[in-house]
């Protein structure tokens, strides 16, 4: 199939078998920012913003996704830079392998609650695992980001 | 300080092994074995073969019988006629694309013939039972003898120091004798294994892998191939997760193979399930803890007995003893008159074991913290107090014998419950609190560097390891700039292959801050001394030794709240205290101190593979649960500054400090919480119900 989407701000037309995830649509496509973690749905490394929600792009299928508005860490490095630099300022990443997904996902809570409280990062992440931080560290990197 | 890999990681730039494209490049698949021991009667591969888009099926006949591993070479490229664990590699396919080499790699018909299988350590040892390899002491590396006893031994140490443990045991005032376990656990890194190899027209092949000692890397995939490791140029990628779990050569020989059979730069990156079922987990343990006190609470005898599930192969261990050196822990932190270690490790038919965050360390404090709580409760003492009473002092030497420059256990102590304060747990809920202690050396690896001037005034660092997060390329960047009086934006850091340095040993055992910061010094010393012009490059190297010998101490306590109803243990709160030297980038280092308490916290209460009849049945994410943002408690960090560390930064290692005690702190706090003691981990609600409603003690 021909899958047209909005790829970072961009109309962009990709060949696809509709019964593809986009996640590997979009890897193959180049932006392997999104990664494949436990692609089960469970670990959000390969979130990705989808009509404006964070979605794990390993469960949803290209046809699916056709005509949608998507956004990955790629795009947001240039629409939102404040949040990959808060994460890099505060130590909000060390292996970086579930970052993008973290960076997307902030992105998303801070577009609907600008400051959020502790306890609502923690609930509005808790699809983000991260197996290096312990996370008291995103949760930090997301203030900052929020104080931007 | 900003990361300096921060932003190409968080905006999705930086190319980790599963990212790399080249030219022409096809995809793996791997078919496993769903038995834990058999035969293999026949592979047909005819269907997989004549599917389009396939460019190469192979089997144990393809490839060879070469063997590979860390220290003992017992791992095969793909099953050599028989399979020793459920989830072994078979059969791999090459395919134009990942979907076309899955569905070949699911068209691969292979008929086996099951066999006995021995699936626990004590199955392995029973008189008779049936052996993983007919001949281990033949495998290069092995350290076993032809003959030895129990069978299907792969290791076994012993350490033994001061009076005759047995009648220490018997003079004792009072004395404990508890048995403990701890199932396999997957280190949990969230980036799969993954690795590209490519053959170049020269026979040289270039590896791109998720691995955290490239030199090391290079040198197990040439010498078993009877190559040198020139032959091998890896190229240093970011590491996404290792936690000890990255460093054994793992797919890298059979996709070698694969690029070599296809002439074709070929990508082997595991889908999750296969990480869970068939990669190197924390070995599952068995220990036995026999100790002893005086009538005033101090320590008399210390008796461990440990016994590892070592798995189908051995070669994921990488010391000469083949076993796991935080077994030589045990009761490492106190005054000890008489002293026995022993440490077993059993081949069994199930996923080989491997190295995760201190090789043994947590399964062994977990049993000898709890154990000595347990002592402590029995002669009618605070754990505290006895702990602090025991504890080495200034000048004493360890039970075994070591000796360090400073011993800043009763401060590490002392400044933790200075700064503890009780959490109060809901109504309802039954309030715990529990302490436990480890202590650790820090050693410096072989490394190199090179610094080179750029126009303008400032250095290019080409360094030889991998950044797996922990911040060493952070810590050069730092490290550089301070000594030659830069801003750390005019030191850029750069990883060149494996053709381009002098070796390295790899990221790892709590030793890269203080290795980078004794190679930094000298890089710096030499750029100073030969003031290189523009363009031009000076060299560094370290080799292990020479520094003096110092131990850190952690101090961990936990606060939990069990819900009588259900068993369920909710923390409430960690408090985790370190003696440090100085240190280098303090939030990196705060950090490190975290997410080691996190990963602990989630083995602690959430983590087993759950291995059934030899199979690992918590096969993806979903099941092996990890800890996630709900489940992190509030971390209050301690520190005790003011230590003395070893190298030119003066540090001690944290890498592995934030994590080890933590699982032994929450069983302790769930004993103070419900009055019975948990010996097995993870602390389930089931478990802990059972304890309640036994009204059990042990
Ligand atoms: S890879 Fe999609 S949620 Fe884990
Ligand atoms: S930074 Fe490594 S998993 Fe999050």
């Amino acid at each position: 199939m021909n899958m047209r989407l909005k790829l970072n701000g961009d109309v962009v037309t990709i060949d696809t078998q509709p019964d593809a995830f986009l996640l590997e649509v979009l890897r193959e496509h180049g932006l392997t920012g999104a990664k494949e973690g436990c692609a089960v749905g469970v670990c959000g490394a390969c979130t990705v913003l989808v009509n404006g929600d964070p979605v794990s792009s390993c469960l949803l299928l290209a046809g699916q996704a056709d005509g949608a508005d998507v956004w990955t860490a790629e795009g947001l490095a240039r629409a939102a830079p404040h949040i990959a630099a808060a994460f890099a300022d505060n130590e909000g990443l060390q292996c970086g392998i579930c970052t993008p997904g973290q960076v997307v996902s902030a992105y998303a809570l801070l577009q609907k609650n600008p400051h959020p409280t502790d306890a609502e990062i923690r609930t509005y992440m808790a699809g983000n695992l991260c197996r290096c931080t312990g996370y008291a560290s995103i949760r930090r990197s997301i203030e900052a980001a929020a104080n931007a | 300080m900003a990361r300096v890999d921060g932003i190409a990681k968080a905006t999705g730039a930086a190319i980790y092994a599963a990212d790399v494209r080249r030219p022409g490049m096809l995809f793996a698949a791997v078919v496993r074995s769903p038995f834990p021991s058999a035969r293999i009667v026949s592979i047909d591969a005819s269907e997989a073969r004549a599917m389009p888009g396939v460019h190469a099926v192979l089997t144990g006949q393809d490839v060879g019988s070469a063997l590979f591993g860390r220290r003992v070479r017992d791992v095969p490229i793909l099953a050599q006629s028989v399979v020793r664990f459920a989830g072994e590699a078979v059969a791999a396919i090459a395919a134009e694309d990942r979907a076309t080499a899955q569905r070949a790699a699911a068209a691969v018909r292979v008929e086996y013939a099951p066999l006995p299988a021995v699936l626990t350590p004590e199955e392995a040892f029973a008189p008779g039972a049936p052996l993983v390899h007919e001949a281990a002491w033949a495998y290069d590396g092995a350290v076993v003898k032809e003959g030895d006893q129990p069978a299907n031994l792969q290791s076994k140490v012993a350490w033994q120091a001061g009076g005759d443990i047995e009648a220490a045991l018997a003079a004792s005032a009072h004395t404990v004798d508890l048995e403990f376990t701890t199932p396999a656990q997957h280190q949990g890194y969230i980036e799969p294994q993954a690795c590209v190899c490519e053959v170049g027209r020269d026979g040289r092949v270039r590896v791109w892998a998720a691995n955290k000692s490239p030199y090391r890397l290079r040198e197990q995939l040439a010498t078993p191939l009877g190559l040198s490791p020139e032959r091998y140029e890896v190229h240093l990628v970011p590491v996404g997760g290792d936690f000890g779990g990255k460093g054994a050569p793992m797919d890298v020989p059979l996709c070698a193979e694969l690029a070599r059979s296809t002439g074709r730069p070929v990508q082997l990156a595991r889908r999750y399930t296969e990480d869970l079922m068939a990669a190197n987990p924390a070995h599952a343990s068995r220990t036995r803890v026999r100790a002893g006190c005086d009538a005033d609470g101090r320590i008399t005898a210390l008796d461990v007995h440990l016994v590892f599930n070592g798995g189908a192969y051995a070669g994921f261990k990488p010391v000469p003893t083949v076993n796991l050196h935080g077994a030589h822990g045990a009761g490492s932190s106190y005054r000890i008159p008489a002293i026995r270690i022993q440490s077993l490790v059993a081949y069994t038919h199930t996923v080989p074991g491997g190295h995760r965050r201190a090789p043994g360390a947590p399964q062994t404090v977990f049993a000898v913290e709890s154990a000595l709580d347990e002592l402590a409760r029995v002669a009618g003492r605070d754990p505290v107090a006895f702990r602090r009473a025991n504890l080495l002092r200034d000048g004493d030497a360890a039970p075994l014998g070591d000796t360090y420059a400073e011993v800043r256990g009763v401060q590490t102590l002392d400044a933790a419950m200075a700064a503890q304060r009780p959490v109060p747990a809901p109504a309802g809920m039954l309030h715990g609190m529990g302490i436990a202690i480890y202590d650790r050396g820090t050693g410096i690896g072989r490394s190199s560097m090179a610094l080179r001037a750029e126009p303008g005034g400032g250095v290019t660092a080409f360094v030889s390891f991998p950044e797996n997060g922990a911040g060493a390329h952070t810590a050069v960047q730092t490290l550089v700039a301070r000594g030659l009086g830069l801003a750390p934006a005019q030191v850029a850091v750069e990883p060149l292959t494996t053709d381009e340095l002098p070796p390295d040993d790899g990221v790892g055992g709590s030793r890269v801050t203080a290795s980078v910061g004794e190679l930094c010094a000298r890089a710096v010393a030499a750029f100073q001394a030969e003031r290189p012009a523009p363009g031009q490059s000076v060299q560094a190297t370290i080799t292990p030794g020479g520094t003096r010998r110092v131990t850190a101490f952690a101090v961990q306590i936990a606060q939990v709240a069990v819900d009588p109803e259900t068993g369920a243990v909710h923390l409430l709160h960690m408090l985790t205290a370190h003696d440090v030297a100085e240190v280098v980038n303090p939030l990196a280092h705060q950090v490190q101190i975290e997410g080691g308490v996190v990963m602990a916290l989630s083995a602690a209460l959430l983590e087993d593979l759950a291995v059934v009849d030899g199979r690992v049945t918590a096969a993806n994410l979903g099941d092996f649960k990890l800890a996630s943002q709900r489940d992190a408690p509030p971390i209050e960090v301690v520190l005790v500054p003011g230590g003395l560390g070893v190298g030119a930064a003066n540090v001690k290692g944290i890498g592995e400090m934030g994590n080890v005690a933590v699982p032994a702190a929450v069983a302790n706090a769930v004993r103070d919480a419900i009055g019975a003691r948990v010996r097995a981990l993870p602390i389930t609600a089931e478990a802990v119900y059972g304890l309640l409603h036994e009204g059990a003690s042990a």
